[in-house]
């Protein structure tokens, strides 16, 4: 029965989030008492009292304090449902549109091309079932990359079970998918191609535009999970050729618990949620409005402050692998070495496992995230790093550093301070690393 | 339960963990468990006098646990007779430390098993100070797939380095040849695996030896290849860890095999 357990919910994790997000939740009920919504941008600290450093902000992200601000009316005051006819429901539908039109401003889509959903998990989920079922006269095959998000891995599963077959296009050693092998697996049955924006893992940005190319020449859907990429690389979806993308309001610091699905129009999908008829059909249940809300608050700030975040992000990173790779004897960088997300510095270190890695910096107070299988729950190392052709022992060797929009630069010094000092001490007690070449 | 919600004691031990180390001289024993690919390696060793355990160090690749148990075991087991000892089980440790994540009884409580190797390795006379014996394998046995992809991925000279150039390369070995072709290749492209079903990679030749632990080539030990994969051309291998009987894949775009011998030697691009 447990062993049972734990398998069914391996579907749904690729990391295991080590730090303590207790610190998060008391800032929210903290911060929502005083009103420090006139605080410059600038000096805003993340709101946690007792110092925990998260350079982890893949994993998770604080609601911006402005959002929770913008909020808190919609509990209590506008609390209507948007489908009621009268006045309490007539000002919940205008919030909601307003934010539809600001989210599709922030995509450079058209409003009626946003369906709201509980996240990215349900984007996806209906982004992949709902157009291979409702697409399914014309082909049962579907192409994603090998380095997708677990969660699509384990769809492909599902949709293989249904009578649907999945091909996955292989990448190169930096995590980029390869064009060439991506158009030999097209087929006349091919409906749907899906490929990330850029990894959530080592942050390798695909390429995109080559990719929604070959789609609209081929005639094939193109859906692209944005998630990592969000916040990061402004989004573009009719740009790219893209007719399906899935994004989280949490990636950009908004609510957790809703998300976005871009359906181009004159794209269908069968809804995976059968009810009331929302969202015209495609997404049952009364909406989400306060989090519908909160999220289109957080692409306003995005799009106020993405560029100037990005700046700190691109510095952050070259000080953590200029200086790691620097200190650190037999250290690798994984992922591209140019093309990658700016938040995100993935390395590798010979002869150490992950977890230990991160048992140390949590001593430190410093939340880090891992590939190794020891910090799973399959104990299966990260299927992205095996893609890019490492052994498993590489692979259980590796630290990700993610940064975000409360970072601070102390932050990414005590983090390269202290990465020499715990690989030389682990590396110490390991009987890997004197041996690493076995001869 | 997460597979980190570990107890104070264990934390404790990791942070400060006793007695790590190798031992060397007289009557000192090896145990050597787990491999890199399961994700924890243990190495005990003992220093046996009158058939008590007067010292003992540890090395530990792995997880907090594995460090944990490692070196609680060390300190369970100093002073005792070696049949006391061999009485020591993986679930005495973890209760030492007040319990371990369930996840990680399994597959990171491997330092009882360490000890008893070591043991038994004793009793049996194996000791850290014996030659070891040479060993050189040939490897030539056919792998599956390794035809149809003759040409497309898989090669047996690397006499055309064209079709190297900056791809990820595995190469099997075969003697001496094996190592020089995986060095040449270092020159052309960053990523060059060696592999052998043997636990090292022999070579009589001491500046090879050196060139090659100098080299970024990687080597892959204990590791058959089972099978050639991939769409039209060499994609992935097929590999079995030979030490834990289990099969994984790795992402390679090129598959060298030298010198062999079953099937006479047949030019690129057949």
């Amino acid at each position: 029965m447990m062993l049972r357990e734990q398998c069914g919910s391996n579907f749904y994790n690729i990391k295991i989030i080590k730090h303590q997000i207790k610190g998060d939740q008391k800032m929210i009920t903290q911060n929502s008492q005083s009103s420090q919504s006139s605080q410059s941008y600038k000096n805003r600290d993340e709101p946690q009292k007792h110092q925990i450093i998260n350079l982890d902000y893949q994993s998770s992200k604080p609601v911006d304090e402005r959002v929770i601000q913008h909020m808190i009316p919609y509990f209590n005051q506008i609390y209507g449902n948007p489908s009621s006819l009268h006045t309490i429901g007539d000002k919940a539908e205008d919030a909601m549109a307003k934010a539809r039109e600001q989210i599709a401003h922030f995509l450079s889509v058209l409003p009626e091309e946003i369906y709201f959903t509980s996240g990215a998990t349900e984007s996806i989920n209906l982004a992949l079932i709902g157009y291979a079922i409702r697409n399914r006269r014309k082909g049962n095959h579907i192409i994603m990359s090998e380095v997708e998000h677990i969660s699509q891995h384990n769809l492909a599963k599902y949709l293989e079970k249904n009578g649907f077959v999945v091909s996955k296009v292989p990448v190169d050693q930096y995590g980029k998918i390869r064009i060439d092998k991506l158009r030999k697996r097209i087929t006349e049955k091919t409906i749907l191609i899906s490929v990330q924006y850029a990894n959530n893992e080592i942050g390798t940005i695909q390429p995109i535009k080559e990719v929604g190319e070959i789609a609209a020449e081929m005639g094939i859907a193109f859906h692209s999970d944005a998630v990592a990429a969000q916040g990061q690389i402004t989004l573009n979806p009719k740009q790219h050729h893209i007719n399906l993308m899935s994004i989280s309001s949490n990636d950009f610091y908004g609510p957790k618990g809703i998300g976005v699905l871009y359906l181009q129009k004159g794209y269908r999908v069968s809804p995976l949620l059968i009810g009331g008829g929302q969202e015209k059909g495609i997404r049952s249940g009364t909406e989400n409005v306060a989090g519908i809300v909160g999220m289109a608050y957080a692409t306003k700030l995005l799009e106020e402050h993405q560029a100037e975040e990005v700046e700190r992000y691109k510095s952050f990173q070259k000080k953590l692998q200029n200086e790691i790779l620097d200190s650190v004897p037999h250290s690798y960088l994984n992922g591209h070495p140019k093309e990658r997300l700016p938040n995100n510095s993935h390395f590798r270190f010979d002869g150490i496992e992950g977890e230990s890695i991160l048992l140390m910096f949590k001593e430190h107070n410093i939340a880090v995230s891992t590939g190794s299988a020891c910090s799973s729950k399959t104990l299966e190392p990260s299927h992205t790093l095996i893609s890019t052709g490492l052994l498993h022992e590489e692979a259980h060797g590796s630290l990700e550093f993610t940064t975000g929009r409360f970072t601070k630069e102390d932050h990414i010094s005590k983090a390269v301070e202290l990465t020499p000092k715990i690989v030389e001490r682990l590396r110490a007690i390991s009987p890997l690393y004197s041996k690493t070449k076995v001869i | 339960m997460k597979s980190t919600k570990y107890s104070e004691k264990v934390l404790e031990h990791f942070r400060n963990p006793q007695n790590v180390g190798t031992l060397s001289g007289e009557n000192v024993a090896l145990g050597r468990v787990g491999n890199p690919t399961c994700g924890d390696i243990m190495e005990m060793y003992i220093k046996v006098e009158d058939n008590i355990i007067k010292d003992i160090k540890f090395q530990t690749f792995g997880c907090g646990s594995a460090v944990a148990t490692s070196s609680m075991t060390t300190l369970m087991v100093k002073g005792m007779t070696l049949d006391e000892a061999l009485k020591v089980t993986r679930k005495d440790v973890a209760e030492e430390l007040d319990g371990l994540p369930p996840i990680k009884m399994h597959c990171s409580n491997l330092a009882a098993d360490a000890l008893h190797e070591a043991i038994k390795n004793y009793k049996a006379g194996i000791l850290v100070e014996q030659p070891e014996s040479i060993e050189k394998p040939i490897e030539n046995k056919s792998i599956l797939g390794e035809l149809e992809y003759l040409g497309k991925g898989v090669y047996y000279s690397i006499t055309n380095k064209d079709y190297f150039k900056d791809q990820r390369v595995l190469i099997r070995y075969n003697g001496d040849e094996s190592i020089r072709a995986a060095l040449e290749l270092t020159k052309i492209t960053n990523r060059v695996i060696i592999s052998t079903s043997s636990t090292k990679i022999h070579t009589d030749d001491k500046e090879l030896k050196t060139q090659l632990r100098n080299s970024n080539v990687k080597i892959l030990t204990e590791a058959k290849i089972l099978a050639v994969m991939g769409d039209d051309e060499v994609e992935k291998v097929r590999m079995l860890d030979l030490d834990e009987d289990s099969e994984y894949d790795i992402f390679v775009d090129r598959l060298v095999l030298l010198n062999t011998v079953s099937i006479p030697p047949v030019c690129e691009n057949v």
